[in-house]
C-alpha cells in the first residue's frame, strides 16, 4: 500500500530468475522466452525501455470493469495534456481479452493510447497494482514514484461523488515531471479485483 | 375545462419488481448453506453452492443485454469476478436492495442471506473450485426482446438523447405521442429504457394535458429535469406507479386495475441516466399491453412531503424532516415510494393505528438515490380511518457524506433539481368503498391530503389548485374561487391557474374577473386552447361576438377535434352574421361528435333563421 522506491534493475533481476523455472512450460511459439507483456500486434513490449529518459504512465484497465470504463475521458484529457513528456500506456491483465476485443473497446471508449496485454501480470507486480482503473508512475529514472487510484471520485463501488477532489495520478505526474518525492501514501483504486483474473 | 396541475407523484406506478416469477422456479435448488465456522469448512464448489445462488440473485441481471455490466451465467464468468462478488456481497452493495428487514414483507425482495454470503466469501477463499459438473443446475432461461410477448403497441422516442461520455448524473424526459384512436385500457406497459447499463431508473408519467410537449424545444426533442409537474384532469388521479428499474420485470396489472390511456395522451419517460466513459446514444422504446376488462378498482397515490422545512444548514448531519397525514377512510397499502436525492440518509415510513398499534411501512437505513425504487407490499397493509401515516427522513448535508453535490457544503433547500433536495413519500392506496355511494373515498382523501399540504405550507400552489379543483368539482364555486385565487396569488403569472380561475369565475356569472385572468393565462401561454375557448365564450357571454369569434378560431386551429369548440365558433360566426360559414362548423362539430347537442340545437336554429331571412 506504501509508496515505496524499488531500484528497478533488481525487481527485473528477479523476475527474470522466476522466469526461467517457467520458461520451459511456455509454448515455444509463444512472442517471448520470459514473462512479459505485449502490444496488440502480439510482440513483447516492455514500456519502460521503450520510454526510456521519459516518465511513464500506466493505466491498468480491463474491457468489462465499470469504474475503469467511466475514467476513459479523464485519462484521455491527462494523457493528451502531457503529450510529449509523459508516456501513457493503457494495460489489460486479462488473460483472455483477445487483441481484437482490446482494440474495439479502445475505439468504442475514445482512447488514442498504446494498449499493451500484461495476461502473465508482470506490469502488474511491476507496478504494484491490484484493481482496475488504478495507475503506477515511473519517473524518467524509471523508478516507481506512485501506484494507486487515480482521483477520489468512487469512494466505494456504487458510492461516487459527483466530482474528484483530489487528483492522486494528476499529482504524482507533476511530482515526476518536476523531480520531486510524493509525501502522503497511495490509496487503492475501487472498482475491480486484478487478482480474479489469475 | 379547468386542469389541475399535480407533481410527478401523481402518476408513475410500478413496475418495481425484480424478479419473483425467476426466483419461484429456482426455489427447489439444491444450494445448501455452507456452516459459518471456519475450521472444518466443508467444500464449497461452484457447480452446487454457488451456481443456484448466482443464478437465481445476479443472472436476471447479469445477462447479455441486461443491465449489469458482465454476465455471470458461467463459472468462468464468475471466477473472473470471484473477489468482487465477495466484497460487493459482503457489503449488501449487491444485489441493490434497499429497505432493510421489517415486519411486512415486499413482493421482489431481492437480497442474499448472511449465510449465501458467506458461502460465496468461503467460496474464493478456498480456491474457487468448480466441482462436480453433475451437481450444476440448468443456465437459466431469459426471454429476449419483450418480457410480456409482442406488445399491442410500440412506441419509440422520437429523437435519442446523447448522453456524454462523462460528468455528473444526467436526467432526460422522452415524450410519446401515444397512436390511440380511441380511450384503451392499458394492463402493462413494458419500458425498454435503451442501453440498460446506463439507466439507473425510469419513470412513466401519464401527461394527458400535453405538459410535456410544452417543454421541448422542438417536438419529440425530449427535456431535460429531474422531476417534473404533469397537469392532468382534476380527480381522476393516476393511480400506477409506472417505474423501471434494473432487472424488474414488467408489471402486469391485475384485472380490475387497468390505467385508462385516452386519445392524445402523452406518456412522458423520466430517466435518470450514468455517463459510460463513452458517449452513447439512448432512444428508448415503450411497449403497451392493452386489456378489455376497464378499470373497477381505483387506487390511487398518497403523497406526504413537508418541503417547507427542508432547509439545511452545511454541516448539518441529521437534519429530520417529518410529516404525519391521518387517513379520513378505510385504505389497503399496495405499494410505497420513498423519494429523497443525494443528501437523504436515513428514510422510515411509519403507520400508527387507531389503538396505538405501529407498523414499519418501510425502513431505508443507508439511502442511495442511484438505486430508488417502488415497493410492492407482498400483501395489501390494511388501514383503517384514523391511521396516521407518519414520514421520517434524515439527511446529511456534511462533507462526510461524499454524495453531496455541494462541496463545501451549503445551505440546501426543496427543489426539483439534483443540487436540491425532496422529501417526499409515495403511497397507492386503495381506498374502502363506502357504504355511501355518494361518497368517493378518494375524493375524501384527496380533501383531506389538500387541506393538509396546506395547513404545512400555505404557500402550496399545487394543494389551493388541487383543493379549489376538488370543491369545484363538489359544485362549490365560491371556494373553488377563493382557492384558485390563492393558487394565482401564490403564481400571478401561472397560466394554468389563470386559465381555472378564469373559468370558475366565468361558471359564477364573474364575467369581468373571468376575463382579466383568461387574458392572463393567454399571455405566459398564447396557444392555450382551454384559455381560448373559456376567453370565448366569457367575451360571448358580455356580448362582445367579434372578440369571442378571434378567440373560438384560435381555439379550433389549435385543436381541430374538439366538437365544442366547432360549435360555439358556429355559433359566434353566426351571431356575427355570417351564417354561412356558421353552417359549416355546426357541421363540422357534428362530424366530430353526432351527439354534440349544441351543433345540433344551433344548426336547427340556423335553418330557421335561414328559412326567415334567406341570404
Amino acid at each position: 500500500m506504501g509508496r515505496r522506491r524499488y531500484s528497478f534493475g533488481v525487481v527485473r533481476l528477479l523476475l527474470v530468475v522466476i522466469v526461467a523455472a517457467w520458461s520451459a512450460s511456455l509454448d515455444a511459439a509463444s512472442c517471448a522466452a520470459q514473462k512479459t507483456a505485449f502490444d496488440l500486434a502480439g510482440n513483447p513490449v516492455d514500456p519502460l525501455k521503450t520510454a526510456a529518459g521519459k516518465v511513464v504512465v500506466m493505466v491498468f484497465v480491463r474491457t468489462d470493469c465499470p469504474v475503469s470504463n467511466r475514467y476513459a475521458p479523464v485519462i484521455q484529457r491527462l494523457s493528451a495534456a502531457h503529450a510529449g513528456k509523459v508516456m501513457f500506456w493503457l494495460v489489460y491483465p486479462s488473460k483472455t481479452e483477445s487483441a481484437e476485443v482490446i482494440r474495439k473497446h479502445e475505439r468504442a471508449y475514445g482512447y488514442k493510447l498504446p494498449a499493451l496485454r500484461d495476461p502473465q501480470h508482470v506490469l502488474v507486480k511491476e507496478s504494484q497494482v491490484q484493481i482496475t482503473p488504478e495507475v503506477a508512475v515511473f519517473d524518467a529514472g524509471q523508478h516507481l514514484i506512485y501506484h494507486g487510484r487515480i482521483d477520489d471520485l468512487y469512494e466505494d463501488i456504487g458510492r461516487a461523488r459527483s466530482a474528484a477532489t483530489t487528483h492522486e495520478l494528476e499529482d504524482a505526474i507533476a511530482a515526476a515531471l518536476g523531480g520531486k518525492s510524493l509525501a502522503a501514501d497511495a490509496t487503492h483504486g475501487v472498482g475491480c479485483y486484478i487478482s480474479d483474473l489469475e | 375545462m379547468t386542469r389541475a396541475p399535480q407533481t410527478l407523484s401523481g402518476f408513475f406506478l410500478v413496475l418495481a419488481v425484480a424478479s419473483a416469477g425467476f426466483a419461484a422456479r429456482h426455489a427447489a435448488a439444491t444450494w445448501q448453506p455452507a456452516p459459518a465456522s471456519a475450521a472444518a469448512q466443508p467444500q464449497v464448489t461452484f457447480n452446487r453452492d454457488i451456481a443456484p445462488m448466482v443464478f437465481r440473485n445476479c443472472a436476471p441481471c447479469h445477462h447479455p443485454g441486461e443491465a449489469g455490466p458482465f454476465p455471470l451465467l458461467t463459472y468462468s464468468d464468475v471466477k473472473s469476478h470471484g473477489r468482487q462478488i465477495a466484497f460487493v456481497t459482503s457489503k449488501h452493495i449487491m444485489p441493490p436492495w434497499l429497505p432493510d428487514r421489517g415486519e411486512l414483507k415486499f413482493a421482489d425482495e431481492l437480497r442474499l442471506s448472511e449465510e449465501e454470503i458467506s458461502t460465496m466469501q468461503t467460496w474464493v477463499d478456498q480456491g474457487e473450485i468448480e466441482g462436480n459438473p453433475s451437481d450444476l443446475p440448468p443456465q437459466p432461461a431469459f426471454t429476449a426482446g419483450w418480457q410480456l410477448g409482442k406488445p399491442d403497441v410500440i412506441i419509440r422516442a422520437e429523437k435519442p438523447y446523447l448522453l456524454p461520455a462523462s460528468g455528473s448524473d444526467s436526467y432526460w424526459n422522452f415524450v410519446f405521442r401515444t397512436p390511440v384512436h380511441r380511450s384503451r385500457w392499458l394492463k402493462a406497459i413494458e419500458i425498454r429504457p435503451g442501453d440498460k447499463r446506463l439507466v439507473h431508473h425510469a419513470n412513466v408519467l401519464v401527461d394527458r394535458e400535453e405538459s410535456g410537449r410544452r417543454l421541448e424545444k422542438e417536438p419529440g426533442a425530449g427535456f431535460g429535469g429531474m422531476e417534473l409537474i404533469i397537469e392532468s384532469e382534476a380527480f381522476d388521479p393516476d393511480s400506477h406507479f409506472l417505474f423501471w428499474k434494473p432487472g424488474s420485470p414488467p408489471y402486469v396489472e391485475p384485472d380490475g386495475m387497468a390505467l385508462r390511456l385516452d386519445k392524445n395522451t402523452d406518456l412522458v419517460l423520466n430517466t435518470h441516466f450514468q455517463s459510460s466513459g463513452k458517449p452513447e446514444l439512448i432512444q428508448p422504446t415503450l411497449g403497451l399491453y392493452f386489456t378489455d376488462k376497464p378499470a373497477t378498482m381505483h387506487p390511487m397515490l398518497l403523497q406526504l412531503d413537508n418541503d417547507r422545512k427542508l432547509d439545511i444548514p452545511p454541516g448539518e448531519k441529521n437534519f429530520l424532516v417529518s410529516d404525519d397525514f391521518t387517513l379520513p377512510v378505510d385504505a389497503s397499502v399496495l405499494a410505497i415510494y420513498p423519494h429523497a436525492h443525494y443528501l437523504g440518509k436515513d428514510l422510515l415510513a411509519l403507520a400508527t393505528l387507531p389503538d396505538g398499534t405501529k407498523k414499519t411501512l418501510i425502513h431505508i437505513g443507508s439511502w442511495d438515490l442511484n438505486w430508488q425504487a417502488v415497493y410492492r407490499y407482498q400483501e395489501p397493509v390494511d388501514l383503517p380511518a384514523g391511521t396516521t401515516i407518519s414520514m421520517r427522513f434524515t439527511y446529511d448535508n456534511s462533507a462526510d457524506n461524499i454524495r453531496n453535490p455541494n462541496q463545501p457544503p451549503k445551505r440546501v433547500l426543496a427543489g426539483n433539481r439534483a443540487s436540491d433536495e425532496m422529501a417526499h413519500l409515495w403511497l397507492q392506496v386503495l381506498p374502502r368503498e363506502s357504504a355511501d355511494a355518494t361518497l368517493d373515498p378518494r375524493l375524501q382523501i384527496q380533501e383531506a391530503l389538500s387541506l393538509h399540504h396546506i395547513q404545512n405550507d400555505p404557500e402550496d400552489f399545487e394543494a389551493h389548485y388541487n383543493l379549489a379543483a376538488l370543491l369545484q368539482l363538489k359544485g362549490e364555486m365560491s371556494g373553488a374561487v377563493l382557492q384558485f385565487s390563492e393558487a394565482v396569488r401564490i403564481r400571478p403569472e401561472d397560466s394554468t391557474a389563470n386559465n381555472a380561475l378564469g373559468a370558475v369565475l366565468l361558471a359564477s356569472g364573474r364575467l369581468d374577473g373571468a376575463i382579466v385572468h383568461l387574458n392572463t393565462a393567454l399571455k405566459g401561454r398564447p396557444d392555450y386552447f382551454d384559455a381560448h375557448y373559456n376567453l370565448g365564450n366569457a367575451l360571448a357571454a358580455q356580448g362582445d361576438f367579434p372578440g369571442a369569434l378571434l378567440h373560438f378560431r384560435a381555439a379550433v386551429r389549435l385543436n381541430p377535434q374538439d366538437a365544442m369548440a366547432e360549435a360555439n365558433l358556429g355559433s359566434a360566426l353566426a351571431e356575427t352574421g355570417n351564417l354561412k360559414e356558421a353552417r359549416l362548423h355546426f357541421e363540422r362539430a357534428l362530424q366530430i361528435d353526432p351527439k354534440n347537442e349544441l351543433a345540433r340545437e344551433n344548426l336547427e336554429q340556423l335553418n330557421r333563421d335561414s328559412h326567415d331571412h334567406p341570404n
